[in-house]
């Protein structure tokens, strides 16, 4: 296991790598909306304890919206419910309710060192590469791994494998990109409170830039064997100008795991 | 030393103001109800490493039995963005510890606060109160 976890971090870093070499010194689309562009309304450092930047929202060379940039936050950490946007509700079924009442915190996933999934996101940076065809989230932490999503007008795979991060593609609704994703696993949790969902989840996300600081993420968690109802939350992550992506090889010394204390909860 | 001194009086300043975060619930692994401070223990290993760096100190009792403790602190990432360096903490130094001790009786803690040789206060702490 954990050699697979250190190929797959390797994996990223020659993954990055590539794709910085593709995009090459003529990618006019990569300062506007990358961590080097000029922020108003920050302060000194490395993007620390700053004011969120703002400025128009960087676009790629054919208008379509930039994503890219190192960012921070922008999903469920200790509870979904924290995200839910005006008028939702989260209602459990007998099957989910009954494995919430009893999972441990000690189990969470991402205490484990395994990856956090949709739409939960760690505390830590992380990065969006965009093209023209795909983009990437490179994430730091927890664990150090990447998300891909075809923007390139493919349809879902046929029979796809389930896996952490699912089946990704992604359409342009004007300046939204709306993600589409199917096939995941039934494996990570949606929050330190232990909100699960079953292999037939289904996540719509509608993702803008309203400026150059924000990235907003509505997703939209359609699974019915574990909700009795499709819900939506919204979460935004900030740009953190002048930062880069550090290596973060989580199994490197968990000592957390094997002391973490009774049953998953919202933190206290 | 004077580096050293720098490099505490600023990350108390910055690490003051950022929220520390980590990949678990901090709250179901060490005990707000436990505190710690260990005055003037010294400082046996330092790991650099992730998900949290930790370091170890010897501590005495009544009885002069000396238990090995172990602290965490923020992962190494957060700790280089605030100013640390991996010589920030050393082998042999003298410090002064205020955490969290775990929740299970291990001799485990939560580093909030270090306080160097030199007598700067450090804040250590890898999260919030509440985890998030």
């Amino acid at each position: 296991m954990k050699k697979n976890f250190v190929s797959a971090a390797m994996t990223v870093m020659a993954l990055a790598a590539a794709l910085l070499l593709l995009q090459g010194p003529a990618d006019s689309q990569a300062p506007a909306g990358d961590a080097k562009a000029p922020a108003k309304g920050g302060g000194k450092g490395k993007g620390k304890g700053k004011a969120r930047p703002t400025g128009p929202t960087p676009r790629m060379a054919d208008g379509k919206p930039d994503f890219s940039g190192i960012w921070n936050g922008g999903g469920p950490i200790g509870d979904i419910a924290q995200g839910l946007m005006p008028g939702e509700e989260i209602s459990l079924t007998p099957w989910s309710k009954k494995i919430m009442d009893t999972r441990l915190t000690k189990d969470d996933p991402e205490a484990n060192c395994l990856p956090t999934g949709v739409p939960r996101i760690a505390p830590y940076p992380w990065r969006i590469l965009q093209t023209q065809t795909h983009i990437f989230y490179l994430f730091e932490g927890n664990i150090h791994s990447f998300r891909q999503i075809f923007i390139d007008g493919r349809p879902h795979l046929k029979d796809a494998d389930p896996t952490w991060y699912g089946d990704s593609i992604g359409t342009w609704d004007g300046d939204t990109l709306v993600v589409d994703t199917i096939a995941y696993n039934d494996k990570f949790w949606f929050d330190f409170s232990g909100h699960p969902h079953s292999e037939q989840l289904h996540t719509i996300e509608r993702i803008t830039r309203p400026d150059l600081g924000a990235l907003d993420i509505e997703t939209q968690i359609i699974d019915p064997v574990a909700y009795t109802k499709p819900f939506k939350i919204k979460f935004s992550a900030t740009l953190r100008p002048g930062e880069e992506l550090m290596e973060y090889i989580c199994q490197e010394n968990q000592q957390d795991a094997q002391h973490l204390q009774g049953p998953a909860g919202p933190p206290k | 030393m004077a580096a050293k001194a720098l490099i505490l009086a600023a990350s108390l300043g910055v690490l003051m103001t950022v929220p520390m975060l980590a990949h678990h619930s901090f709250g179901s692994e060490y005990d707000e109800k436990k505190p710690l401070k260990f005055e003037n223990v010294t400082v046996t290993k330092l790991e650099w490493t992730n998900p949290h760096a930790r370091f170890y100190v010897d501590v005495k009792d009544a009885n002069g039995k000396v238990t090995n403790w172990n602290f965490e602190l923020a992962s190494p990432n957060v700790l280089k963005r605030n100013g640390w360096t991996k010589n920030t903490l050393k082998e042999g130094d003298k410090v002064t510890v205020i955490g969290t001790a775990a929740k299970d009786g291990a001799s485990l803690g939560h580093a909030q606060t270090v306080v160097g040789p030199d007598g700067k206060r450090l804040f250590a702490g890898s999260n919030t109160a509440d985890g998030n």
